[in-house]
């Protein structure tokens, strides 16, 4: 029995449309991370490659500087996520209540987003100056001389300060999303609780953030994912400094590249491969854990 | 008739492409932004290239970190350049065979100790163009104000330290001008001095390979010296993040300061004119020596190293082409021009006396610091490797002379680095 010529599969445009994305996606993202998974299992030196089995991760398993690295970044992922989808939202609903003056703050919260790391890191150095930083002068202005400190050079304040950057730099990123799930709510439902006499507390806890409780999570899990990779402002504004308590496990991958006096590409690609494995499992529990069980219906 | 023409056309094409084949030679260097130095280097390839018409040497100019990432990555990939700038703690590169052996160079014209530093497994792989002592410069009126006096020795004592120190706090003056905000070296420079004394050349080199211990009794008591001193308030409140190029200016300008431990290459930055970042006219700048520490071994020891230098790649196809080239600088005639122009001690054998132009004086004075001087070869973070090095310069460029890591926890650390 013969096949209707219109049945059979059209093989040759199925190629011809996927092969680019293929070509690219197996040159630019599978073969670097199999390159990588594979660099772990051995010593990588120029012109020379030799095979350490699990060497390399029995090594990195007592690497002191490493957990060190990966609790600094823990901290960040968990802290940051709240305090920048906690602000966001206090911004979003100001802006939604339509404060006076709402387009400019609406620009202003969202402009530090439009900045780089980089620019956002030297700035900050300079707010965080001692002597004549922005954040000393305020305090001393207002008699709070006791509270100046060097933000960025004392090991207990450096990680805060940093994380108090990023949430700066990232709510009002997160504001604009969320103000613009806040704009997309059926007003029948916030108009019904009004009729109830609903107050505003119980509408935002009862109604609106269980409405926008997918665009929450969609925020909290980037912020997440964002963090556990951050590198570009720590290697601004602090190196990882003062000791370690900056350091983050990108930071620290980067130093033991580049800055450990070796050639060897076999541990750094075994830092690499387990914190792959650690941000992909703290990512699936992140969602499984703040997923809906019900699906709101209105 | 036409054929014979032809062939007298091509043989002439021949020969002017015989004539005009040159034998490039790459070079990638570090001092993108040092305008004297990369002139001097620009100035030592015009002059061979002028004596050899055959090779032309075309350079590269990069800053510092981008370059050694380029480096990283052409030497892995076989496309990294005939001759490249390097310092003696690259060590990778010759633990890694990435290094033409330099021992046909022109050793004779360069100093022996510079030779050693760049020596691995008993061979020379680096010609060492610029060398360093750490000084430690002074603002001549501020302590003139502060009513000391510079011994003749040129050294103060331990006791006259702390003194300096509280005069200076009282005054409202920063005693030491002195910033780890972007290197992984200079706020080290106050420790590893003060060991280097304390300790002797041969123990201290014990301390840095491992083989004595940071609790050692002797260590100990030299880093609650130094503690004092920075409770006291030694250093800038900005110390952590004050950038080293900021520290200069921090010294000679604003706010200013009594002292300042640098390195000798200061004055490549603060001999241009004040707009340049240099320091101001007439800024009455003294050199003493390090000060003398409470029953040192050896108050004379002091640091030497070498810095920039240029290397020969291993899979370079021009070895002869480019070890001629580094040959050409080898000489004093090389030595004198760099030290008059870019004020830095060099490698290459010079004769410091017969260094003329404005600031002859100042090589006066410098050499007077390094009379009777017994040297160690190469700060610490060039002997360390790996974990030892991150971990000394995370406690003693940055946490320890912040004052934010106590003297028993900076020994825990760094005993805890030499751990096997």
């Amino acid at each position: 029995m013969q096949r209707n010529p219109i049945d059979r599969q059209p093989w040759g445009a199925i190629s011809a449309f996927l092969l680019p994305a293929l070509t690219i996606y197996t040159a630019f993202t599978a073969y670097p991370v199999l390159r990588t998974i594979w660099n772990s299992f051995h010593r990588v030196l120029p012109r020379k490659e030799e095979f350490v089995g699990l060497a390399n991760y029995a090594a990195l398993a007592k690497d002191d500087l490493f957990w060190r690295a990966v609790g600094n970044t823990f901290i960040w992922a968990c802290a940051s996520p709240l305090a920048e989808v906690g602000i966001a939202l206090f911004l979003a609903l100001a802006l939604y209540a339509r404060v006076p003056g709402m387009r400019f703050f609406r620009i202003a919260w969202f402009t530090p987003v439009l900045m780089s790391y980089v620019v956002v890191g030297i700035i900050w150095v300079w707010i965080y100056n001692y002597d004549w930083g922005a954040a000393n002068a305020i305090l001393r202005t207002l008699g709070l001389e006791r509270w100046a400190a060097a933000w960025i050079g004392d090991p207990k304040l450096a990680l805060p300060s940093l994380i108090f950057i990023t949430t700066w730099m990232w709510s009002g990123f997160n504001m604009v999303v969320l103000l613009a799930a806040l704009h997309s709510l059926p007003s029948e439902v916030i108009e019904a609780a009004e009729l109830d006499n609903c107050g505003w507390g119980a509408k935002l806890w009862h109604i609106i953030i269980p409405l926008i409780k997918p665009t929450l999570l969609n925020l909290l899990v980037l912020s997440f994912i964002g963090k556990m990779k951050i590198f570009d402002l720590v290697w601004i504004t602090t190196k990882g400094g003062p000791l370690w308590s900056t350091e983050t496990v990108s930071t620290y991958l980067y130093k033991r590249a580049f800055e450990w006096s070796t050639f060897d590409l076999g541990y750094p690609s075994t830092i690499a491969a387990v914190w792959f494995v650690i941000v992909l499992l703290a990512v699936l529990g992140l969602t499984r854990a703040l997923r809906s069980r019900e699906k709101l219906e209105y | 008739m036409r054929i014979a023409s032809l062939i007298i056309a091509a043989a002439c094409a021949l020969a002017s492409i015989a004539a005009t084949a040159q034998t490039k030679v790459t070079l990638w260097s570090h001092w993108a932004a040092e305008k004297i130095k990369r002139d001097f280097v620009e100035d030592a390839i015009r002059r061979f290239e002028a004596a050899n018409p055959g090779v032309k040497i075309e350079a590269q100019w990069y800053e510092k970190t981008a370059l050694y990432a380029a480096l990283k990555t052409a030497l892995r990939a076989g496309t990294a350049p005939d001759i490249f700038y390097a310092e003696p703690d690259q060590t990778e590169y010759m633990e890694n065979n990435l290094l033409l052996d330099l021992s046909s160079l022109n050793w004779g014209g360069i100093e022996p100790w510079a030779k050693e530093i760049w020596s691995h497994k008993g061979k020379p792989y680096g010609l060492p163009l610029e060398a360093w002592t750490v000084e430690l410069f002074y603002n001549k009126k501020l302590l003139a104000d502060l009513g000391i006096k510079v011994p003749s020795s040129m050294q103060l004592d331990a006791a006259a330290m702390t003194d300096l120190v509280k005069k200076a706090r009282v005054r409202n003056q920063t005693p030491m001008a002195l910033g780890a905000g972007d290197r992984p070296f200079p706020g080290a420079h106050l420790t590893h001095e003060a060991l280097l004394k304390r300790l002797g050349v041969a123990d201290y080199d014990n301390l840095l390979t491992g083989k004595l211990s940071w609790s050692d009794a002797r260590v100990v008591d030299t880093l609650r010296t130094l503690r004092s001193w920075i409770d006291a308030g030694l250093l800038p409140t900005t110390f952590t993040t004050l950038k080293l190029g900021e520290s200069h200016s921090y010294f000679h300008t604003n706010p200013g300061a009594v002292l300042f431990l640098n390195g000798s290459w200061y004055t490549s930055r603060a001999f241009n004119p004040p707009d340049k970042g240099g320091q101001p006219p007439n800024f009455p700048l003294g050199i003493m020596k390090y000060p003398a520490m409470p029953q040192a071994v050896c108050n004379e020891c002091r640091t030497i190293s070498v810095g920039g230098s240029f290397v020969v790649n291993a899979e370079t196809k021009n070895g002869r082409q480019a070890i001629a080239f580094l040959n050409s600088m080898a000489t004093p005639e090389t030595a004198s021009r760099w030290l008059e122009n870019v004020l830095v001690q060099t490698g290459i054998k010079a004769d410091y006396s017969k260094v003329g132009g404005p600031h002859a004086g100042y090589f006066k004075e410098l050499a007077a610091t390094s009379q009777g001087a017994r040297y160690y070869f190469g700060i610490p973070i060039q002997k360390m490797q790996g974990k030892q090095k991150e971990v000394f310069t995370q406690v003693f460029n940055n946490a320890f002379p912040a004052g934010t890591i106590s003297v028993d926890d900076a020994v825990k650390q760094m005993n805890a680095a030499y751990a096997k």
